[in-house]
């Protein structure tokens, strides 16, 4: 078995991390610098700039309210970014996504649960959004895997429909519940960053080790695009290698829904524009998607805070809107 | 697998995270702290202790309800900033917005450098309140969840403003107003069904446990709507069963016209208030800010409710009837 890297790809790698490096820091700086009171890049980079963390109005705007906003933005996108990617790879799929297979769907559902039982964030919540999501993932692979291989839609067919019934579940438990707490879970409903807490962030920080995980096994993703067969003739277990990607991914999705809401498409957006940049090796695909997932959100938000006139609008109305039209055309393109 | 991949591995990720996570670590708890010379501690109408200045002079009311009562204090000059549908009295309309009561827009708060927040514990989201806090930006919540509760809202506001004599006389109109009522209302041998409606599509009508539902048992009618749900929905093969004698419609509902509104009903003959011609539509700022203009509301529901205590030589002339709010 080849063990030694493509003589490049250390170099290659370390060029996608400083260039989406670079990209993301720049992003964070535009997200910082703007909101709804106003945009200004001279006083962060005063603010930035100064040896002090400094005081006053300004910097409890940006280091209070849009940064805890600007870092959840991040790890959003970074985690929806890399769970598309690992559905494409794994389930053979160009269109397989979160939000389309009824992932963050299930998520939603377990979240809301928990959040009308009156559960903490963590770690009831959390819990309930990754058993949502895994029971939801879990369904339609299972509908999928009763079809013929080549019958690859009835993985969307059966994303939709899981969907169609969660997104039913939450509408009823939003009908039941009392009005007060309905009007803030209509924002929630596509995709909600206003409520970024710094208190609940350092939750976040337990999507390093399943990002770290799924970035080890980015070889083995790249070997599954070759087919299941050849994927086992170079030695990997399919079977435990998909439950095990599934149940990271489930967990990292079910960690953002509960904090941000439904945000669809991310997981479509990025990896798809950075598999035409690079092609489909997946240790470079798995870093750009980090970056890349993370600056789309932040930018995406960014725009949803301070175009507006009326206010901002959920994040998730951004995201569908560039998402959907790119879904339509990959669906074309697969046909042609 | 030879080690030294899997240092270079190692180090690799170990590179990818900290340029990734690494401008997460210096984070500055930078909160403005106003350097305010007295302050004083409160307790708020929510139960939080609050430590506000000793006399606010910078603003910013959550919702238009307490704009109002602000402007009714004659405090006015304090205000900042205040919510979307701030539109009493008029004045109000010119102050800038920071977002509307149910999503009110944290970073314009802040830009403002309040000295105080004004909040209400029914609509302001608890979490802006919970950030306020901690930006170290006093917030002090009132509850003013029916005509008693207004009253003490307005006190506790005049007590924070140092306008406890206005305070109080608009607290004690209150009352002497409420007594009268209560004195007629107690003559009344029936009390009518009455259908309150505050949304169109679909039908909205209020649930036991809102002050609206209080305002029409002491206008001496019955709330056909009853149940624990605070705003229940109705389609019209409940509303026909219910058979209310009057309806009562506030004029926001759906955005329509007084006249579109009563139309949906006179499709309905057969209930009771259509064949009697008992659908009013009124002004819904009179019925939905909690506020002293309440009892302007309660007044005027008295009256469609029980026209006969209104006869000439039967009423108080001292209850101001002038302001009908039919529409």
């Amino acid at each position: 078995m080849n063990r030694v890297p493509f003589p490049s790809l250390a170099r290659s790698l370390l060029l996608v991390t400083v260039c989406g490096g670079i990209t993301l820091a720049a992003s964070v700086f535009l997200g910082l610098s703007g909101g709804s009171s106003g945009i200004s890049f001279t006083s962060l980079w005063y603010l930035m700039t100064a040896s002090a963390p400094g005081e006053g109005v300004t910097a409890a705007i940006i280091w209070d309210i849009r940064l805890p906003r600007v870092i959840l933005a991040a790890a959003t996108g970074s985690t929806l970014a890399i769970s598309g990617l690992v559905f494409q790879a794994l389930l053979r799929n160009p269109l397989s996504e979160p939000y389309i297979l009824g992932l963050s769907g299930g998520a939603a559902v377990g979240a809301l649960i928990g959040m009308l039982l009156g559960f903490a964030s963590f770690p009831g919540i959390t819990i309930l959004a990754f058993v949502g999501g895994f029971s939801s993932l879990f369904l339609v692979v299972a509908i999928a895997r009763h079809r013929s291989e080549r019958e690859e839609n009835t993985l969307l067919l059966g994303g939709v429909m899981v969907n169609a019934f969660c997104g039913a579940l939450i509408m009823l438990m939003l009908a039941l519940s009392k009005d007060t707490q309905l009007r803030s879970a209509v924002f929630w409903l596509m995709g909600d960053l206003s409520q970024a807490d710094f208190r609940k962030l350092p939750l976040l920080l337990l999507l390093l080790p399943a990002m770290t995980i799924l970035f080890l096994n980015a070889r083995s993703l790249n070997l599954l695009l070759l087919g299941r067969d050849s994927a086992a003739a170079f030695g990997i277990n399919i079977r435990s290698f998909t439950y095990m990607a599934l149940g990271l991914t489930s967990f990292m999705v079910g960690m953002v829904v509960s904090q941000t809401g439904l945000i669809g498409f991310v997981g479509l957006v990025v990896p798809h524009v950075f598999r035409l940049i690079v092609g489909s090796d997946h240790r470079l695909l798995m870093p750009l998607c980090l970056f890349g997932g993370g600056s789309f959100l932040i930018l995406c938000d960014l725009f949803a805070r301070t175009l507006p006139p009326q206010g901002e609008i959920p994040v998730g109305i951004l995201t569908a809107l560039i998402g959907a039209p790119l879904f339509i055309c990959l669906l074309w393109k697969a046909k042609t | 697998m030879p080690s030294y991949h899997r240092k270079q591995k190692v180090f690799r990720y170990a590179f990818l995270f900290v340029v990734f996570f690494g401008w997460l670590l210096p984070v500055p708890a930078g909160a403005s702290t106003e350097n305010n010379s007295a302050v004083r501690h409160v307790i708020d109408l929510t139960g939080r202790n609050v430590e506000i200045p000793a006399l606010p002079k910078r603003v910013i009311s959550l919702a238009p309800a307490i704009t109002e009562m602000i402007f009714s204090l004659g405090k006015q000059e304090v205000l900042l900033a205040t919510v979307e549908y701030s539109n009493h009295p008029p004045q109000a309309g010119d102050l800038p917005r920071v977002g509307s009561y149910i999503r009110p827009d944290l970073e314009k708060i802040v830009a403002f450098q309040p000295d105080l927040v004004l909040a209400t514990r029914d609509g302001n989201p608890r979490h802006v309140v919970d950030q306020l806090d901690r930006l170290s930006i006093p917030v002090f919540a009132i509850d003013p969840r029916n005509l008693e509760h207004i009253q003490k809202s307005l006190l506790a506001l005049g007590t924070v403003f140092e306008a406890t004599p206005r305070a109080e006389a608009i607290a004690s109109s209150m009352a002497r107003r409420l007594a009268l009522i209560d004195e007629h209302v107690k003559l009344i041998t029936y009390r009518p069904r009455v259908f309150f409606q505050v949304d169109a599509e679909p039908i909205v009508s209020i649930g036991e446990d809102t002050f609206l539902h209080e305002l029409i048992t002491r206008a001496g009618g019955r709330n056909v709507a009853t149940g624990s749900i605070p705003y229940p929905r109705f389609n019209w093969e409940q509303v026909l069963s219910l058979q209310p004698e009057i309806v009562i419609i506030t004029s926001m509902s759906g955005g329509r016209q007084p006249e579109w509104l009563r139309q949906q009903w006179q499709r309905w003959p057969q209930i009771e208030a259509v064949r009697n011609d008992r659908i009013h539509v009124v002004d819904a700022d009179l019925f939905d800010r909690p506020t002293q203009r309440l009892v302007d509301g309660l007044e005027t529901l008295t009256r469609y409710l029980h026209p006969q205590l209104f006869a000439p030589g039967r009423f108080d002339p001292k209850i101001s009837v002038d302001r009908s709010g039919e529409l």
